[in-house]
């Protein structure tokens, strides 16, 4: 079972019937026109400046691109109603290539971050670099992100997803995670009991063995102060845990 | 309120600085209690099965846990007395609050030796809360005290000594170790303990370290990544292992909260693992009755720890006019001797020049007056 029409995703075969050949991504930029159903729609035919985007009077006829014509431009990417135009352009290094996509989820990603480069079904394909950005006015809200890629996957890579930085927790004992730390040192906590007042970091089990190491170097790295000027908690009775029917107990020396 | 019992010396932790630090005391005739928290003596040395490093004074060549029993016999003769299963969970000037075997009992002490070492270092990453990630520490007690294996297939953070020790024990116990992780350009401990385990094939990884443990409720893999010249991680540069446990042996931190609460002065120093009591070369604290020795003085090994004890227990003996000025002095320079040869080295260097450091401090401070040093 494959091709959109059963699985949402374009097969191998579609896919390949509207990539332009090889050596037309070799000599620079040039979209990829993922327009393979014969809906009627025909904004790329406006969009592109240069005229390399012809539908006709019929608009559910398929785009065709003039590969000549096509500048590379890449202004028809966020005009597609459908997302279904990219661009790829394989002239700029031996061994990588760009990948253009529209993306329209938040957060998006930044310049230089490392993201996880997915096919036509999400699947992982390869690490990817983001290279830029762009969500000029002119793009309409919609970003577009492009992505450097080994140069064998730029038929393959069609879209991206965030490396979750999944949650790292500093306090286990009361399950108070970096994030929550960083914004309470943020909104002015800036010693390790002001941290352990807001979050309540330090108060579990441990009284803070484990954790009162990592919240202060949190708090080291949000301020700029010397790791030696960062003091412990106040250290108070019962410095260990201990059950409160032990204490209810009394002193028991005879 | 009863009151409580009374020891010339109670000495808190029943490890290698706090034992040692009892026999010497109640060798020159103190009324000595040793309080530890854990049900059997000794704190980490029972766990250490392999032979320890030092000269012949310093019982070089014997196992860990010869010492240990050997610290115990030693300690039954001279008289010390030692509870266990008793927390000291509060010091109010020179009363101890302790919860011994459940019930609260009070003690009064002359002088106190605080010898409660240190714990183990935390790292927070992705995944870093998954049952199957521990301290190596801890992996070292499951494996040489209570005999058994926490996993299979292990990943150790960390090349320092704790770190290599504790894989080439996990191979002994019969698990594999997928590698060493180093996020350091260089590895941390010493080369034969590096080149025991290199020899069982097992890689050590400069310059590496752990970007995530993945798993479904359980650590199932982990992601190593190379560390980039900026010392952040390279993401192009990750490979997983296939391991079940991750051992973090990334440094010790002394544990000081007896301390802090007694009010004595504090020191911070990065070398030595962080905010320590300050004390000057008796082991005294900037309070006239608490002494400090072992690990809570600045993380380095037993065999210091032993010697920093002793000295400890010499100088509190002397305070309490237990022994001559004279014979006092002959004895402590023989243990400070001895300590001076177990910092030597270039291993030994960054711990001798910080501890000199500690000094000093004490002696700055001290010179400024307002404290309660003695001269």
């Amino acid at each position: 079972m494959e091709g959109v029409k059963l699985t949402g995703a374009l097969s191998a075969a579609e896919a390949a019937s509207v990539f332009p050949p090889n050596e037309r991504a070799e000599r620079g930029p040039v979209a990829v026109i993922e327009c393979v159903q014969q809906i009627p729609c025909n904004p790329c035919e406006k969009a592109c400046p240069f005229g390399a985007i012809e539908v006709g009077p019929d608009i559910t006829n398929l785009p065709r691109l003039d590969l000549d014509k096509c500048q590379g431009c890449g202004l028809c990417l966020s005009k597609c109603p459908g997302l279904a135009i990219f661009l790829v352009d394989a002239s700029k290094s031996a061994t990588e290539a760009l990948v253009m996509f529209p993306y329209e989820y938040l957060p998006l990603p930044a310049a230089d971050e490392i993201v996880d480069g997915v096919d036509r079904t999400g699947r992982f394909v390869t690490k990817a670099r983001v290279v830029k950005v762009d969500t000029g006015a002119q793009r309409e809200g919609t970003a577009i992100v492009t992505l450097a890629v080994p140069k064998q996957y730029m038929h393959d890579v069609r879209s991206m997803r965030l490396v979750a930085p999944g949650e790292v927790f500093l306090c286990r004992c009361c399950e108070v995670s970096e994030t929550e730390v960083r914004q309470a040192v943020r909104e002015g906590a800036k010693t390790v009991v002001a941290v352990k007042m807001r979050t309540r970091a330090g108060m579990g089990l441990c009284q803070g063995r484990t954790c009162r190491r990592l919240i202060s170097r949190v708090i080291a790295e949000e301020t700029g102060q010397s790791p030696a000027d960062i003091l412990p908690p106040t250290s108070r009775a019962p410095v260990r845990t201990l059950s409160l029917e032990a204490l209810a107990g009394g002193d028991d020396n005879e | 309120m009863a009151t409580g019992q009374t020891f010339d010396i109670v000495v808190v932790g029943a490890g290698p600085a706090g034992l040692a630090a009892a026999i010497e005391a109640a060798k020159r005739g103190a009324r000595t209690l040793v309080v530890d928290e854990n049900n059997k003596p000794g704190g980490q040395l029972f766990k250490q099965i392999h032979k320890f490093f030092g000269s012949h004074e310093h019982r070089a060549g014997v196992r860990g846990y010869d010492i240990g029993r050997q610290l115990l016999d030693e300690a039954a003769k001279c008289g010390v007395e030692v509870w266990l299963d008793a927390v000291v969970h509060g010091l109010f000037n020179q009363r101890l609050a302790v919860l011994r075997e459940g019930r609260q009992v009070t003690v009064e002490a002359g002088r106190i030796i605080l010898a409660t070492g240190a714990s183990e270092n935390a790292v927070a990453f992705p995944g870093s809360t998954l049952p199957g990630v521990m301290g190596a520490g801890a992996i070292q007690t499951m494996i040489n005290v209570h005999r058994v294996l926490p996993g299979n297939r292990f990943v150790m953070l960390g090349s320092g000594n704790v770190g290599l020790i504790v894989c080439y024990q996990l191979m002994q116990a019969g698990a594999e170790v997928l590698a060493v992780v180093e996020a350091m350009p260089s590895i941390g401990g010493y080369g034969v303990h590096a080149a025991k385990i290199r020899r069982a094939g097992v890689p050590i990884l400069v310059g590496t370290t752990i970007s995530r443990v993945v798993g479904q409720g359980k650590v199932e893999s982990v992601v190593l990544a190379t560390l980039g010249p900026d010392g952040k991680i390279d993401p192009q540069s990750e490979r997983t292992l296939a391991a079940d446990t991750v051992g973090l042996a990334v440094g010790l931190t002394p544990l000081t909260e007896l301390a802090w609460m007694a009010g004595c002065e504090f020191f911070f120093s990065p070398k030595l693992g962080g905010h320590l009591p300050l004390h000057d070369d008796n082991m005294l604290t900037s309070l006239p009755y608490l002494y400090v020795a072992g690990d809570i003085t600045g993380v380095e090994e037993a065999s210091t720890a032993m010697e920093e004890g002793r000295l400890a227990g010499i100088a509190a003996a002397e305070s309490l006019g237990l022994l001559a000025a004279a014979a006092a002095a002959a004895d402590k320079a023989a243990v400070r001797q001895r300590i001076d040869v177990l910092r030597s080295g270039p291993f030994g260097e960054g711990r001798r020049l910080a501890k000199a450091e500690i000094l000093q401090q004490q002696a700055l401070r001290s010179r400024q007056g307002g404290q309660s040093w003695k001269a």
